[in-house]
């Protein structure tokens, strides 16, 4: 079976910074920083993604720390499963 | 807060306050821009629009507008627009007196407006005596339009020594009313400066309000308050002073400045009629000195990581000194009564 899709929440931006990922939540507001270097476009989660989908040219290695990384921004709320 | 990573520099603020014009319909005794006549040479409609293309082409999420009254512009709904085609999430600080049930209306039809209403008081005779006859009402009005539509709404309190009791009473309103609470804080700026012996809380209120803010977890209360927030409210905000790091302030006339309460020729950090805003943000060396700062005077204080000196606006205005540590910090309100109790003893 598929994996839900999963998108950023309405609420929240990202956008890239030197470090990696900065998300933001206007609820709250709260903000998170993601030192995810250039593994991860900012506007990866712009479209609907499977869980266990990853941009172009993710290594073997690094998609278990992506998909842990994921998980996190879904239990934080900046993204939802659609 | 991760202050490394505020510390490499970010690209472009995460928010910033944009005073889109001076102009105001209320004379308000602790504004902090001093306002009620429209400022000369105000960004026109033109400008504006263009600096909100600047502002999406540089990756701001946010925009906070204030004033004056911003919906004083005639084409204020306009700039709205502009930010809202492009994604960019806005929250407008009003007085709530111009609000209408067709105005709330078209304002309701777009998910990323927030609207806060300024009331400084939970009693009529407290609000109206800073903000006016007939103000408690009116705004009322307007939070209770609000609080029927989808609209994050709040009700915006700036603390002073005679709303400091009402405030347990002002989180009640709000909720009565279905909106949030957010409670920011009396710095002396604009008419604030000239009023701040008569409105400034005391050091005992402060720290109640202290204790009460670390009992009250769904108040807000912005960047205004880390200097005296608690081990409670800790991760809930800023630990720091964000101006010129995270955020910084726009004024009705293009000049840019670290925040709100530090508009002044000292403290311009550009303008936006002869530099983009993007160069701005990068070269400005009043951003540069902010994000150096360092306020070695207080490295030793225990609560250093939760303030890291507080806010240099108030140091600034009370001590002429944006080094010279927040003066009301909640350590500096503790001594201050132990002071005061010392000398009543002697």
């Amino acid at each position: 079976m598929a994996a839900a899709g999963i998108k950023l929440h309405p609420s929240c931006r990202v956008r890239q910074e030197g470090f990696g990922l900065l998300f933001y939540d206007c609820k709250g507001p709260r903000l998170l920083f993601a030192a995810t270097g250039t593994l991860l476009p900012a506007d990866f989660f712009g479209t609907v993604r499977a869980r266990d989908e990853f941009p172009d040219g993710t290594s073997e290695s690094q998609k278990p720390a992506l998909q842990k990384f994921v998980t996190q921004l879904l239990e934080k709320g900046f993204l939802r499963e659609q | 807060m991760s202050n490394k990573y505020v510390e490499m520099g970010m690209r472009s603020p995460v928010n910033l306050t944009w005073e889109v014009t001076l102009a105001c319909n209320l004379r308000c005794n602790h504004c902090l821009s001093s306002s009620g006549e429209k400022a000369c040479n105000e960004l026109s409609t033109a400008e504006a629009l263009d600096l909100v293309e600047q502002l999406h082409t540089a990756g701001v999420f946010q925009v906070n507008f204030g004033g004056g009254e911003p919906f004083i512009r005639p084409d204020f709904e306009e700039i709205l627009a502009a930010c809202h085609v492009r994604g960019i999430m806005t929250c407008i600080s009003t007085n709530g007196t111009l609000l209408t049930p067709e105005l709330v209306a078209r304002l309701a039809s777009n998910p990323l407006v927030a609207i806060q209403v300024s009331l400084d008081g939970a009693r009529r005779e407290t609000c109206d005596a800073v903000r006016g006859d007939g103000v408690f009402d009116a705004a009322v009005e307007a939070v209770k339009l609000l609080a029927a539509t989808k609209i994050p709404a709040s009700i915006n309190t700036v603390l002073t020594t005679h709303n400091a009791s009402e405030i347990p009473a002002m989180h009640e309103l709000a909720r009565s009313l279905g909106v949030s609470l957010r409670v920011s804080r009396f710095r002396p700026s604009g008419r604030g400066a000239d009023n701040w012996e008569s409105l400034r809380p005391t050091p005992t209120q402060l720290i109640a309000f202290s204790d009460w803010l670390a009992k009250s977890g769904d108040v807000r209360t912005g960047d205004s308050f880390f200097s005296l927030t608690t081990q409670e409210r800790q991760g809930l905000g800023l630990n720091l002073c964000g101006a010129a790091k995270l955020t910084c302030c726009v004024s009705p006339t293009g000049h840019m400045y670290p925040c709100a309460f530090l508009q002044s020729d000292r403290f311009e950090a550009g303008d936006l009629r002869t530099s983009s805003f993007q160069e701005i943000w990068d070269t400005s060396e009043i951003y540069e000195s902010f994000r150096n700062l360092r306020i070695h005077s207080c490295e030793e204080c225990t609560r250093f990581d939760q303030c890291h000196g507080g806010c240099p606006a108030v140091a600034w205005h009370l001590k002429n000194d944006i080094n010279g540590g927040d003066p009301e910090c909640l350590e500096r309100c503790v001594t201050s009564i132990a002071d005061n109790r010392l000398e009543l003893a002697a």
